[in-house]
């Protein structure tokens, strides 16, 4: 009986725990949403932000996208057995990457250059009060520090994508006219077969939603960061960590719901 | 360096933009020229989708652009096709299986030589599909049975019936005969080879001068031939010229021959002398009058 009003309890603290952690987000993602009522606040340093998650991760995105596109070519076709019509190759290139590995992947790589930098940006103003002194000086810490990100990150993560989509299936064809038997009209054909624009909208979507993700939780891991240096540290790994669990479930909600619509 | 960070989150997204829309209409439409429409009516498509392939005798001319199921239950396809090809009028379409995987294609079969072609936007008549694999199974299926009773009735005639129990003697008797005539031919091979042999013998024994001499005499032979024939010829010439005066009743044998007057006249004397020979006979005296002194 003792054992059973200790599980009950134990129980009680872990759901409160989880329910505690969600209310703080959503009044977190409330501040958010308030301060886009002083867009002198937030608009500059959106430009700003927009700069530093998108422009200066155009490079790396394009590079981890062309070595994704080389790979995944040259494995399709060295994985097809005789007799497919090499067209194949074309389509389930596109599939893959506009699909899922061009937004997952620019999402991932995204996470790790911009995610934690977000989270130990905030977080180091956290630990050494700048953001208390922004409220004395009656400005809004969330529309100033968190709102440009999210929606920096909201607008940059599907211009990267389609950088990164474009990148990898250049990168695809290149890899199979030089070291494969497939030609350019069989990788066109491929390519063209069974497309729909949705397919194209499907991966913007995946990229939007992923944006928040990064954005809202790098965000909010260094809005309330403590403990100091080490605090810091702790809530990047954190905040690291938890996007790319968010970016991974958030992938198999998205597909989960829209993948009847993506078929031709 | 505000303005810099404007001008480079412009310029991505820009970019970004293009490569989105030019990217989506290059895959959707085959680019911003994507030709011109024409039309099908299926009664089935199994597996035809948006993006497949439009050959025109082989060639591929275009793509399928849409695939709409109308409520009369049949499949309107719209393909694009591109500029610089014509469809034949007399064209007839018809899916085609593109691999054994269920990817499908549209061929477009020109029934014959055709300078006219049909004009854009028109619609193309369905000809006679190919049969697909459930119609090929189906064939296999009757090949098999019937493969099936050929082998069952096989089965009856040759074994149950002991037929193949003559098929073996047959082929012991044809053995036993082939060995005859093997051995006959043999015989006979020896025979000629004996043959040959006294042959070469006998000619090697002609003397070759004599057999000269005998060839010039019958060279000379022959021209004497040759000679009589030749006053032959001339002779038989003139003896032909003769009878053709004859027989055309020139000249006194011709006439003798050929004019019966001639003839008459010959029998009326004949009567007159044979009268007179027996008048002669009756009455010697009245025309020998003989004295002697």
């Amino acid at each position: 009986m003792f054992g059973m009003d200790v599980a009950v309890r134990l129980a009680e603290r872990r759901t409160a725990g989880i329910l505690r952690a969600i209310g703080k987000r959503a009044y977190f993602f409330r501040d958010i949403m308030r301060g886009l009522r002083e867009p002198g606040t937030w608009i500059p340093e959106t430009i700003r932000q927009m700069r530093t998650i998108g422009v200066e991760s155009v490079p790396l995105a394009c590079i981890v996208a062309a070595f994704l596109g080389g790979v995944t070519a040259f494995q399709t076709r060295y994985q097809l057995f005789p007799g497919v019509q090499l067209s194949v190759v074309g389509l389930i290139i596109r599939q893959s990457i506009v699909l899922e590995l061009g937004p997952l992947l620019t999402a991932l790589v995204l996470t790790g250059r911009v995610g934690a930098r977000m989270t130990a940006e905030i977080g180091t103003m956290r630990v050494t009060e700048q953001i208390d002194a922004l409220e004395t000086l009656s400005f809004d810490p969330v529309a100033y520090l968190a709102l440009p990100r999210l929606l920096a990150a909201l607008l940059m993560l599907p211009v990267l994508t389609i950088l990164a989509n474009a990148t990898a299936i250049f990168s695809a064809w290149a890899v199979l006219v030089t070291a494969t038997d497939v030609r350019t009209d069989d990788f066109v054909a491929g390519l063209r077969l069974s497309f729909t624009e949705f397919q194209v909208v499907y991966s913007l979507i995946k990229a939007f939603f992923f944006g928040f993700a990064i954005a809202f939780v790098c965000a909010y891991e260094g809005y309330v960061t403590e403990a100091g240096a080490e605090g810091v540290g702790r809530s990047t790994a954190q905040a690291v960590v938890i996007a790319s669990v968010s970016i991974l479930v958030l992938d198999a909600v998205v597909a989960a719901v829209l993948a009847p619509f993506i078929q031709a | 360096m505000k303005r810099r960070d404007n001008l480079l989150v412009g310029s991505l997204v820009l970019v970004a933009t293009l490569i989105l829309l030019g990217g989506t209409i290059w895959l959707a439409r085959g680019g911003l020229k994507s030709g011109y429409a024409m039309y099908s009516r299926f009664p089935w498509g199994a597996g035809l989708k948006q993006g497949q392939p439009v050959l025109l005798a082989g060639v591929n001319v275009g793509f399928v652009d849409r695939v709409e199921l109308i409520p009369d239950g049949t499949l309107v396809v719209t393909y694009k096709v591109q500029s610089q090809y014509r469809i034949p009028v007399g064209t007839t379409a018809t899916v085609q299986a593109n691999g054994i995987f269920g990817d499908q294609q549209i061929a477009l079969t020109p029934i014959r030589a055709s300078t006219q072609s049909l004009p854009e936007g028109d619609t193309i008549p369905v000809g006679i599909a190919a049969p697909g694999i459930p119609q090929l199974l189906s064939k296999g299926d009757s090949v098999a049975a019937n493969a099936l009773a050929l082998s069952a009735g096989l089965r009856t005639t040759f074994v149950d019936s002991g037929g193949i129990n003559e098929i073996r003697a047959t082929i012991k008797e044809m053995s036993r005969l082939l060995t005859q005539v093997s051995a006959v031919t043999a015989q006979q091979n020896r025979q000629l080879t004996l043959t040959q042999a006294s042959l070469r013998r006998t000619l090697s024994s002609v003397d070759s001068s004599k057999v000269d001499s005998t060839v010039t005499n019958l060279r000379a032979a022959s021209a004497n031939l040759e000679q009589l024939s030749r006053e032959f010829k001339a002779t038989n010439t003139q003896v032909q010229t003769l009878l053709d005066k004859v027989s055309t009743g020139n000249g006194t044998a011709g006439r003798l021959l050929n004019d019966p007057a001639v003839y008459e006249q010959l029998q009326v004397t004949m009567r007159r002398v044979d009268s007179l020979l027996i008048d002669i006979k009756a009455n010697p005296r009245k025309y020998i009058n003989l004295r002697i002194f």
